[in-house]
């Protein structure tokens, strides 16, 4: 983190402290007058671009509490400058504390502190300096506007307290309630011991609280006000000896180490008093109200705004980052998961080579031997063979004697190629209904008067019967006589006997 | 609060730079994206694979009845030499042995050109199946040397003789002189049927 420069701001001398890192190092001292201010503007013009901010202590501060309409934004802003313009003739240090809405009547108000120094002029040359140099003034803090951090750092979060710490400007007494600043008020001392200081510390704080009593800031039956005193170092026994607690005021001393520790600070330079934990409260937590207005902040504020987008960037990218990171660990848990798939499916094709490494041996794949001999078989099943139908027609010949073949037709083919054998050459192709193996047998009936149409017709029926059975299926019978009414029927009574009647039958098996 | 044009120069930077890490961020994304696609691609894959794998695993035993049960078959086929590549030569052989052996009077044949039938996919290669029609004429003297022809050629080998169509007529010649002459003419249609193994070793 960068540096951070705190000029601190007294009536006689100002400091030039150095933050980071939870310590204070004095980086230069400037006297009041003209030539600290050159001394200033010299020491600036090495720290272009630096970090500032502006820590005062003077003695002469305003507190005045007021009621404002509760506003929001734009509306706020005006109307508040308006108060300080109304209360203060330079507002150029001037700032209204929130003091929290109060209802009265029918209206919402809002309560504020307006509060600015007394004596600007002091203050404004320094100002100039830091902004000629190009500086970016974070803030123009006062020790007060810091009281209400520290005393919660020292554990008093509400309720009314007086928070009293001695720093180099003198002895700083502010007054804060529920964690606001209400009146502050810087007495300057002269170097004591320790017994002397609390008592100074005692007296002080009785002075104000009879003044803030007066002013009805601290009600009369308020109660007994808690006192939080930062000893110096040290001195925190001789303190505690002195500032005895009564009806009206509680005292509770922290030594200046342990108030250090508290605020986080670590180091401070030898010299350096109560201001200290105020200088580091201003550079680690600055409060939000402060007293330099926007314009004079506006460098700062570009430069927080350069860090807020650059930032942003930077909270974008960790962002995707953790997502992506989310999507890796589940490309993490898809690889392995995939990486324990292939061992697993590596472990079953082993086992499975080793197995079928006891297999018969063979010239060729497990795969096509089973390929091969399937579809063979297959082939084979559906090939047929005549021999079959020519035992099954030479068994019903015998029990025919007087019928003689002429020719004989056998093929195979679908049932839809009808008598007609399959063409040679063509592609067998398995047929859902099967194929069929189709015989036409033509011949002639012998030993038979061709006259007696009669006997012929009965002997061919019957023939063709003989030939349906034994799983084959009689498909057609052509007769020497065409009885049916559809033909036509011829004969020739009492002429000359000539060839002996013709006949056609067609029968079939569906093949497996 | 308005800016001036030095003050958006100062912000150009950062907003360069935010947009550059917020580019990254999006390229994180992307890749982590893409990368998760394949991941999830190839566990699928593998999920399949070792699925595919643990299966035939399973049935090894089944699949070992059927190595033994079929392997028989596989070598006789190749014994006859259905498995290879045909034989023409063998075949010509042994139409003219059985014309010689059968004492038939004239037998014609025409082999037709080599045509696929069937390819069995199979791995690490198909199976090919492939038919050559054989057209034979047969002048015959007895129907039964149709059949003992058949049967003759069926135990040639050489090739899976699948017979289509067979017609046999009179030749209207009657027999009884001093030459043999045929009585009956057969007409056939074979197919020659061989099959290639793309997948077995040489």
């Amino acid at each position: 983190m960068a540096a951070k420069y705190i000029l601190y701001f007294t009536a006689e001398d100002h400091y030039l402290y150095r933050a980071a890192r939870g310590e204070l190092a004095l980086d230069a001292k400037f006297s009041g007058d003209d030539p600290g201010i050159s001394a200033f503007r010299e020491y600036l013009r090495a720290r272009k671009d630096a970090l500032f901010s502006v820590m005062v202590d003077l003695a002469g501060e305003d507190f005045h509490e007021d009621q404002v309409p509760l506003l929001r934004g734009r509306d706020r802003e005006a109307v508040l400058q308006r108060r300080l313009a109304q209360r203060y003739r330079d507002t150029r240090l001037a700032a209204a504390l929130s003091l929290g809405a109060v209802t009265t009547g029918e209206r919402r108000n809002e309560r504020v502190l307006l509060t600015s120094f007394t004596n600007t002029q002091s203050l404004a040359p320094w100002l100039d300096a830091l902004d000629d140099s190009g500086a970016r003034l974070a803030g123009v803090f006062s020790a007060p506007l810091l009281a209400p951090a520290l005393a919660t750092r020292l554990g008093v979060r509400s309720g009314r307290a007086f928070i009293v710490t001695a720093t180099s400007a003198g002895l700083r007494q502010s007054f804060v309630e529920d964690g606001k600043l209400r009146f502050a008020r810087l007495e300057r001392a002269a170097e004591m011991v320790p017994q002397a200081l609390a008592m100074f510390v005692r007296s002080e704080t009785l002075r104000l609280s009879q003044y803030l009593t007066t002013l009805r800031v601290l009600p009369r039956d308020a109660g007994p006000v808690q006192v939080l005193v930062v000893a110096p170092a040290g001195q925190r026994a001789a303190f505690e000896q002195v500032l005895q607690s009564d009806a009206r005021l509680v005292f509770r001393t922290v030594d200046a180490a342990e108030a250090e520790a508290a605020v986080g600070l670590k180091r401070k330079p030898r010299g350096t008093a109560g201001e200290g934990l105020y200088l580091h409260l201003a550079a680690k937590s600055p409060p939000r109200e402060q007293f330099a207005s926007s314009t004079e902040r506006r460098r700062y504020i570009v430069w927080q705004l350069q860090r807020a987008v650059v930032a942003t960037g930077a909270l974008g990218l960790v962002a995707c980052a953790l997502f992506a990171g989310m999507k890796w660990l589940d490309v993490v848990q898809a690889r392995s998961r995939a990486e324990l798939q292939a061992q697993e499916a590596r472990r079953a094709a082993d086992a499975y080579a080793r197995i079928t490494a006891t297999f018969p041996v063979t010239h060729t794949s497990t795969e096509n031997l089973k390929v091969a001999v399937t579809e063979f078989t297959r082939i084979a099943q559906r090939g047929a063979a005549p021999e079959r139908i020519f035992a099954h027609l030479s068994r019903v010949l015998e029990e025919f004697p007087q019928f003689e073949i002429d020719s004989l037709k056998w093929g195979t083919g679908r049932p839809g190629d009808g008598q007609a054998p399959r063409p040679a050459g063509a592609t067998p192709k398995p047929d859902p209904q099967g194929e069929l193996e189709t015989v036409e047998v033509s011949g002639r009936v012998n030993a038979t008067q061709r006259s007696d149409y009669r006997g012929i017709t009965a002997q061919v029926q019957r023939f063709a019967a003989a030939l349906g059975t034994a799983g084959f299926q009689l498909t057609r019978t052509q007769l020497p006589f065409d009885v049916t009414s559809e033909g036509t029927l011829t004969g020739d009574i009492g002429g000359a006997e000539t060839d002996a009647p013709r006949f056609t039958v067609v029968f079939t098996r569906k093949m497996p | 609060m308005t800016f001036t044009a030095e003050e958006l120069k100062k912000l150009a930077l950062p907003l360069l730079a935010a947009l550059l890490l917020l580019g990254a961020g999006g390229g994180l994304i992307w890749g982590a994206d893409v990368a998760l696609k394949a991941a999830l691609r190839q566990a699928a894959l593998a999920q399949r694979e070792r699925q595919l794998s643990t299966e035939r695993l399973a049935r090894i035993a089944e699949e070992e009845r059927e190595v033994k049960e079929k392997i028989n078959v596989y070598q006789r086929l190749k014994a006859l030499n259905i498995i290879g590549e045909e034989r023409r030569l063998e075949w010509a052989d042994a139409m003219a042995r059985i014309r010689a052996q059968r004492e038939l009077i004239d037998v014609r044949y025409r082999v037709e050109r080599q045509r696929l039938l069937l390819s069995a996919p199979g791995k690490p290669g198909n199976v090919d199946f492939y038919a050559s029609t054989m057209r034979v004429d047969l002048a015959l003297l007895h129907e039964e040397d149709l059949l003992r022809f058949l049967g003759d050629l069926r135990d040639s080998g050489n090739a899976y003789y699948a017979v289509r169509s067979c017609s046999m007529s009179r030749t209207g010649n009657a027999g009884g002189g001093a030459t043999l002459v045929p009585r009956l003419r057969a007409e056939c249609s074979i197919d020659l049927i061989t099959m290639i193994d793309r997948g077995a070793r040489q």
